[in-house]
């Protein structure tokens, strides 16, 4: 490791010990209190020896990837795995590798909305990591897919994707667990989009049911520029996912799409911010969610209006569908304007089955499980059917129908 | 094929049908009239099974099963079917993948084996054609974005798809215009047969100049204050409800 990467990273453990963890205190973590999923790591939270990675079955994990050719990084426990890895179909135009095959790289403390106690423990202590750079475009997706073993591992992983002048690529990031012992992700993903590029990005978030899951995206875009993000949080106990996106250049345009499906006790936090900092961007965000049980979701929805950014066009809305009186939603889009001259809209809605759909799929024929059914998928997948991936769109569909009851013979209805 | 008796259903505590007796034999067409607020399509309604009315006296007896204690998908398996006053918007879930969904489930619950998926589409696009409506209209969510007429061709021809033993139209003519109840009339003719009894609930005879019917009822205060062939709706037109009232008065 050079010494210049050395002093930013002691910087940030410095930075961590001041600041901490967040607690509910913040505004930003009012609704999710992270200390009890934390305790188990407090030994490990810091640890900067390295820990052999956990084993992972090729056949377990072949059965949880998502088919299709897709240029394949993996990461176990937190370090890359190329026997589990594919590059054999990764364009030349893309350069692909991990931060542990790097001595040295330009990175920086964070700063700025969303930025946390857990961003800069992610810098002091992160191990590997994709690291992509593509110079042309490519419609083979690039696939990132980070295994936690069920060994209960702390894994501070980052990646780095940049896109060069018009160039277009699908990224996907999976994340999928091993057993129910807690683990604990946390993940930075930079993201730059030079002028005019055009980025698709996936998010599937399907831990196994007792990780701790805190992840954070951040994107820089340039002039016409248009990135698309569709975050889905379908496992973890604890999840929160912060996406903030600044839109640099003019004409730049961003899609916010989000989905979260929970049940049990688990707890899901969505927070996103998008800056307009120059005129004519657009942005969009669309979330929905599904609370089954006792579990509890967050969304929270910023955009931001600078005072140079006339003609801004932003539009937000969160739908949430609740199954059982014993869940909770907190929701809140909020719009900051300091420009006259813009388009801005926001929603948010919570509400349960709709009895009257209900009782005209019954007269139909359909028996009252598969009804309620029927509703719940036709809720959540009007999200899913945004995903231009067919192979990503199917996974969650089957993920989205495994979570119902019966949920198998509603299959053929959608 | 639907015998009530002395039917006694409250709403939130409040009495809206008042002892209702109705005999509808295979194969008629009988003709609810009423104004507004006399229980019609309470009525309606409780003989689909939709939640929320409380029957506290009297019988219900299809077929010589007792209605009143089946789900409304059991009802819909037993043949019953409601074309509704005011069509549900389902977005996300496909039309005709509703019906197929439906009437797999009557078959399985018939002991048959489910349709195979050309010979239903076949049947499907025949249905479609009896009440005009184009394929377009097989493809799209249930009734997400039609007009208030679509929606109402649309209840008819899912009656059609499911071949109901008792239809029950509640108000299926309001809102419509005079060709939309033209092209929805005749769907409903083409449907009469000997082996199914439609019900017709409507303010107004102009329906009935379409679709004649056997028996007309009037509904008043929630009871049937008089019946008679098809000249009663024709009177009621020329003189009021008030008449009705005032007669029974008399």
């Amino acid at each position: 490791m050079s010494g210049r990467l050395a002093a930013v990273r002691e910087q940030a453990r410095r930075a961590f010990e001041d600041t901490g963890l967040p607690t509910t205190r913040l505004e930003e973590w009012k609704y999710t209190d992270v200390k009890r999923a934390v305790a188990p790591f407090a030994d490990t939270l810091l640890a900067d020896t390295p820990v052999e990675p956990g084993a992972v079955d090729a056949d377990w994990l072949h059965a949880r990837l998502l088919p299709g050719e897709m240029s394949r990084l993996v990461f176990v426990d937190g370090q890359f795995a190329p026997t589990l890895s594919d590059l054999a179909s990764l364009p030349a135009a893309v350069s692909a590798t991990t931060f542990s095959a790097l001595d040295d790289i330009e990175l920086s403390l964070a700063e700025g909305p969303l930025v946390n106690g857990f961003t800069h423990l992610n810098l002091a202590r992160f191990r590997d990591g994709a690291v992509l750079d593509i110079t042309a475009g490519t419609d083979v997706p690039i696939y990132l897919v980070f295994v936690d073993s069920g060994t209960g591992a702390v894994s501070h992983l980052r990646n780095r994707i940049r896109l060069k002048q018009a160039v277009s690529v699908p990224v996907i990031e999976h994340y999928i667990g091993a057993g129910d012992t807690p683990g604990f992700t946390n993940i930075v993903t930079d993201i730059e989009l030079d002028v005019d590029a055009v980025c698709t990005h996936y998010r599937l978030q399907q831990e196994s049911p007792k990780q701790l899951h805190i992840g954070r995206v951040h994107v820089r875009q340039a002039r016409g520029s248009r990135f698309d993000s569709h975050a889905m949080a379908l496992g973890a106990a604890l999840s929160r996912t912060d996406i903030h996106v600044e839109m640099q250049g003019e004409g730049a345009a961003c899609t916010l799409n989000g989905l979260y499906l929970t049940g049990g006790r688990q707890h899901t936090d969505h927070h996103t911010r998008v800056d307009h900092l120059v005129p004519y961007c657009t942005s969009r965000e669309y979330y929905r969610g599904v609370l089954d049980g006792r579990s509890r979701a967050v969304f929270n929805g910023k955009v931001v209006v600078h005072e140079q950014a006339r003609k801004t066009d932003a539009q937000q809305s969160n739908a949430n569908l609740l199954l059982s009186q014993h869940a909770e939603v907190d929701t809140k889009p909020e719009l900051e304007i300091y420009n006259d001259d813009v388009k801005c809209a926001h929603g948010a809605t919570i509400g349960q089955m709709d009895m009257e759909q209900l009782f005209y799929l019954r007269s139909r024929g359909l028996g009252e499980v598969e009804a309620r059914n029927v509703l719940i998928f036709a809720f959540a997948d009007d999200v899913l059917m945004r995903l231009p991936l067919d192979t990503v769109r199917r996974h969650l569909e089957k993920a989205a129908l495994a979570k119902l009851p019966h949920g198998e013979e509603i299959g053929a209805l959608v | 094929m639907l015998k009530i008796e002395n039917l006694h259903v409250s709403v939130n505590g409040k009495e809206i049908l008042k002892g209702i007796d109705l005999d509808i034999g295979a194969g008629e067409v009988h003709a609810i009239m009423g104004p507004n607020g006399s229980g019609k399509s309470t009525l309606s309604n409780v003989i689909a099974g939709r939640d929320g009315y409380e029957v506290t006296q009297g019988s219900m007896i299809y077929n010589g099963r007792d209605v009143l204690t089946m789900s409304p998908e059991e009802r819909a398996w037993e043949g019953i079917f409601l074309a509704f006053q005011y069509p549900v918007e389902i977005p996300g879930v496909n039309n005709v993948s509703l019906l197929k969904a439906g009437l797999n489930a009557r078959r399985r619950h018939q002991g048959l084996d489910e349709l195979d998926a050309i010979d239903f589409m076949r049947m499907v696009r025949e249905k479609a054609r009896l009440v005009e409506l184009d394929d377009t209209f097989l493809g799209r969510s249930v009734n997400e974005g039609f007009s208030g007429g679509e929606k109402k061709r649309n209840e008819i021809f899912q009656m059609a798809v499911l071949e109901p033993k008792l239809a029950i139209l509640d108000e299926t003519d309001s809102g419509l215009d005079i060709d939309a109840l033209r092209i929805v009339a005749e769907g409903v003719n083409k449907l009469r047969s000997p082996e199914r009894s439609i019900v017709l609930v409507t303010h107004y005879q102009r329906l009935l100049n379409y679709i004649e019917p056997d028996v007309v009822h009037v509904l008043m205060d929630g009871k049937v204050m008089k019946s008679g062939d098809k000249s009663l709706a024709l009177r009621l037109e020329e003189k009021g409800y008030d008449w009705v009232r005032r007669e029974v008065a008399a």
